[in-house]
């Protein structure tokens, strides 16, 4: 499917559609005050973490497993990060080497929610069998404390009291309200199972939320927002909003709005507005409705001056609230994110093959070639079509992290959260054949980032201790040359690299300590960039002139003329920011669809993986059917 | 009777409704009879073990037919009953000693407890032979020792693999193979072997917690509907009205059109050799 077509000036472009990618919808977002920071945990249990100040630059990522499927995600005490899932797991992630720190089963059987207490100290998990399970958070692990009194069916939804005293925890049919010193339950409030559809099914309260006055706000799948008194336990205020499920609530820090999300893909605004003219009496308004999802919206996070919701149909939708945003500028546009940040392909420019990473396995193509020549803005004929060449799919229950392939096509990699995996590729007669490198070293356990020279003689290895390896790569065996360590002393992990052209430099990318520059003929390290505000997108090392181009998560790419290094045309992300870097110009170019993927085949050929987002949407489950006039 | 007509009214189901009294005085013990026809057999356990005199008991105890049987057609009976009663509380009651009664409460008790231990004896029983049914059963499925040998055996090239370069499956040769169906060996049943290391990852707790999610969100009663009707509504309401988003089904017929395809090559294979020999005319 791919066809080629001239671009603007004197290029090539080959347009390749056939990667079948679909991202995993998002399961749980959960937002970080103290550091600006949002969580997103997806249906295939990868979690990522997006920079909400950086432009909403996906930070870091951690790759999903087939075990886990996670119901909850919650920021605790220090800046840590929890989640918990239908496994019956807790597990804390370690965001410094980007893994799994350690796993602790809750003994609830499946968890369905978890929720920690205003001061991060605590967590609350909501368990199968009806009980409500207190983990204390101590320095290096948690421990179980205590398990409040168990109700009747399973516990979907929780919230804490401001205050830290009581817990509201939803369940089928009911929200009961627990006293966290003595673990009994105060009140238990019933929802009215008479609903509009079939009477047969209960009523599942999705989402709880507690404020500081005793309100307690439900929402459930008869599609009611209802209003609590925790003290009496009646009924203050419903508001029907839809007619199907409304699956997540989110509360802001001042408690002065909320934000719920309905199965239909709509996200409805709530606000306290003060009824009487002297402002004592205030009341819960709903005010504005938003549409900007087709699927689902199973989960919602509320930041200081914007709406985030995300669902089914895998974009992650950041709204920021007119009234609450300062300094109207790009920022106060709405974000909507459907790619991930980093890198899924890699290109072996010799042999014209990509390849392409999905979760679970890694898909080689050949490109098609064409011989016809035509003018500006003509799509050219293929001679031989795209070919699938091999399916690789991945060992053991853990997903893919990264993969790449040498520029020459003889050598693939890839690295799962605990191991490294190497093949070794021939190509004779129109036939591929694939053998695997068996004996690969010890230290090589699991890597960030993998890049191969561009004479496919060395790999570079970034894991997640923060050390950046060089292997030697030979017919039969590898030999270690060298292991960079990290020159600050901290351990933070490698995210980007990038190879010069002749072989001599290497630039590698840390989360916050800017671009380090090693010198590979001596194999020492030669220099570093210092630090920017915003983190690194995209890193390059041009061919001729040897310069050092950086694209920063302001989009706005610095070309930097350190040490003689080039300039080169390759992009390695864009997937809101469509732009191609010319020579020496930069010019934007919005011909093509979402790109995923753009890179210099030769002096006059171009690729450029796009991915229409109806192809997306046409792979997604069932969505709710909605009702249009005269259809 | 006007207790006699409820009663026959009512057949198992006696209602006790306060009927007009021919016999002002005799009313309430009308009534009490009515009440009491129901629950009978729970006041004689209940008041077993006291030695209260009351008539009612006593006549009670006398009809020993169990309340949903009726071998001597039940209301009937009981309205015969009735009327003798009624007959003879114009009369003083009986004096009945307080050592008969006690006797004949001892006695019932006694009935019921050989009663209990005669059903759990009988519970046992059926428990034992369903054990044993059991193990029997378990004993019958295990494999015997030979047929594992020859499982083993099987060559590992069962795992298919459809075009050498294009698809490479886990196929390491230490695995004893995933899931491989009917084996070309005499066994009477289809057995599928798989691999007890992958059942961990297959709870059987998450399962059902799965289900739940999927009964809920996707279930009957939810209002869902494919994506292709979803995207085409807007194509309905356009001025000018466009086809739905996917309006050709490209999966239907699959098997027909392999057939057909398959059939085509076949048939040009015939002509071909056909057109190779030579006509005998």
């Amino acid at each position: 499917m791919g066809d080629t077509k001239k671009g603007m000036g004197e290029f090539k472009v080959h347009r390749v559609r056939f990667f079948n990618y679909v991202p995993v919808g998002i399961r749980c977002v959960a937002y970080n005050h103290q550091s600006n920071r949002l969580a997103v945990s997806r249906l295939d249990g990868s979690v990522e973490i997006y920079n909400l100040a950086a432009n909403s630059f996906q930070e870091k990522f951690f790759p999903g497993h087939e075990g886990r499927s996670t119901e909850a995600l919650c920021w605790a005490k220090g800046q840590r990060l929890f989640s918990a899932g239908l496994n019956g797991d807790i597990i804390e992630y370690d965001l410094e080497k980007l893994g799994v720190k350690y796993s602790v089963d809750g003994f609830g059987g499946p968890i369905w929610s978890m929720a920690a207490d205003p001061s991060g100290s605590y967590l609350a998990i909501g368990c199968e069998d009806g009980s409500v399970k207190l983990f204390q958070v101590a320095p290096d692990k948690i421990q179980l404390e205590r398990t409040l009194e168990r109700q009747k069916g399973r516990i979907l939804s929780l919230s804490w009291h401001p205050s830290g005293t009581h817990i509201a925890a939803g369940s089928i049919d009911y929200v009961a309200v627990l006293d966290v010193r003595s673990g009994n339950t105060t009140q238990k409030m019933l929802m009215d199972k008479r609903h509009p559809g079939s009477q047969r099914r209960r009523c599942v309260v999705w989402g709880v939320a507690f404020l500081s006055d005793g309100t307690i706000v439900s929402t459930d799948s008869a599609g009611m927002v209802q209003f609590w008194d925790s003290e009496t336990g009646t009924l203050v205020q419903t508001h029907p909003l839809a007619s199907s499920d409304v699956l997540s609530i989110a509360v802001a820090e001042k408690e002065d709005s909320m934000v719920v999300g309905t199965a239909e893909g709509t996200i409805f605004h709530f606000q306290l507005i003060p009824s009487r003219s002297d402002g004592k009496q205030s009341q819960w308004v709903r005010t504005k409705p938003f549409q900007y999802h087709t699927h689902d919206v199973r989960s919602v996070a509320h930041s200081p001056t914007a709406l985030i919701s995300g669902g089914v149909d895998a974009h992650l939708v950041i709204r920021p609230l007119m009234e609450k945003v300062e300094v109207k500028n790009y920022d106060a546009a709405l974000r909507k994110i459907t790619f991930p940040h980093r890198r899924l392909i890699s290109c072996a420019k010799k042999m014209q093959l990509l390849l392409f990473q999905f979760p679970q396995r890694l898909e080689l193509w050949r490109l098609g070639t064409t011989d016809a020549a035509g003018k500006n803005e003509d799509i050219l004929p293929l001679s031989r079509n795209a070919e699938h060449l091999l399916q690789l799919k991945k060992k053991g229950p853990e997903n893919i992290c990264c993969s790449c392939i040498s520029p020459c096509g003889s050598w693939i990699a890839y690295s799962t959260a605990s191991r490294f995996y190497l093949y070794r590729m021939n190509y004779e007669n129109n036939t591929v054949s694939i053998k695997r490198v068996s004996k690969v070293p010890k230290f090589l356990n699991s890597a960030l980032q993998i890049l191969f020279s561009a004479d496919s003689t060395k790999l570079f290895v970034a894991s997640n201790q923060g050390c950046l390896h060089v292997v030697q790569l030979s017919e039969g065996a590898l030999k270690h040359l060298h292991t960079f360590h990290p020159q600050s002393g901290t351990l933070e992990a490698m995210s980007l690299l990038a190879v010069s052209p002749d072989g001599n430099w290497l630039a590698a990318a840390g989360m916050s300590s800017g671009v380090s520059i090693y010198d590979l003929k001596h194999l020492k390290p030669h220099c570093a960039v210092p630090a920017y505000n915003f983190p690194v997108t995209a890193l390059a090392i041009a061919p001729d002139t040897n310069n050092l181009v950086i694209a920063h998560a302001d989009q706005q790419p610095l070309p930097d003329d350190k040490t003689p290094l080039f300039n080169q045309h390759s992009l390695r992300e864009a997937s809101e920011n469509i732009r191609r870097r010319h020579a020496h110009a930069f010019k934007i170019s919005k011909k093509f669809q979402p790109l995923l993927f753009m890179d210099l085949l030769d002096e006059g050929t171009l690729v450029a993986v796009e991915r229409p987002l109806e192809d997306i949407i046409a792979q997604l489950p069932p969505p709710i059917k909605r009702k249009k006039f005269g259809t | 009777m006007a207790g006699a007509h409820t009663g026959q009214a009512g057949g198992r189901h006696r209602v006790a409704v306060r009927c007009p009294e021919p016999f002002p005085g005799h009313g309430a013990e009308v009534e009490r009879k009515m009440v009491n026809l129901r629950p009978r057999r729970s006041r004689r356990t209940l008041s077993a073990g006291k030695a209260l005199d009351r008539g009612d008991e006593e006549e009670d105890s006398e009809e020993e037919e169990p309340a949903p049987e009726f071998p001597n057609g039940g209301p009937g009976a009981e309205t015969m009953e009735e009327e003798g009663e009624e007959e003879d509380d114009d009369e003083a009651p009986e004096e009945v000693t307080f050592a008969s009664a006690q006797a004949e409460a001892k006695e019932d008790e006694r009935r019921l407890r050989d009663a209990l231990r005669r059903d759990k004896a009988l519970l046992k029983e059926k428990r034992k032979r369903r054990e044993e049914l059991f193990t029997e059963q378990k004993k019958r499925k295990l494999l015997p020792a030979t047929l594992l040998e020859k499982l083993t055996s099987v060559p590992q090239t069962k795992i298919k693999k459809s075009l050498p370069r294009l698809e490479k499956g886990n196929t390491e040769s230490e695995k004893k193979g995933k899931k491989e169906k009917t084996f070309p060996i005499r066994v009477k049943k289809r057995y599928v072997a798989c691999r007890l290391k992958d059942q961990d990852l297959i709870d059987l707790r998450q399962q059902a917690a799965k289900g739940f999610i999927q009964k809920y969100l996707y279930g009957r009663g939810s209002n869902r509907t494919t994506v292709n009707k979803f995207l085409s509504l807007d194509n309905k309401r356009l001025p000018v009205k466009k086809p739905a988003v996917q309006f050709v089904n490209n999966n239907w017929g699959t098997e027909r059109k392999q057939g057909a395809k398959k059939f085509k090559k076949q048939w040009m294979h015939k002509k071909k050799l056909a057109s190779r020999r030579p006509n005998i005319t």
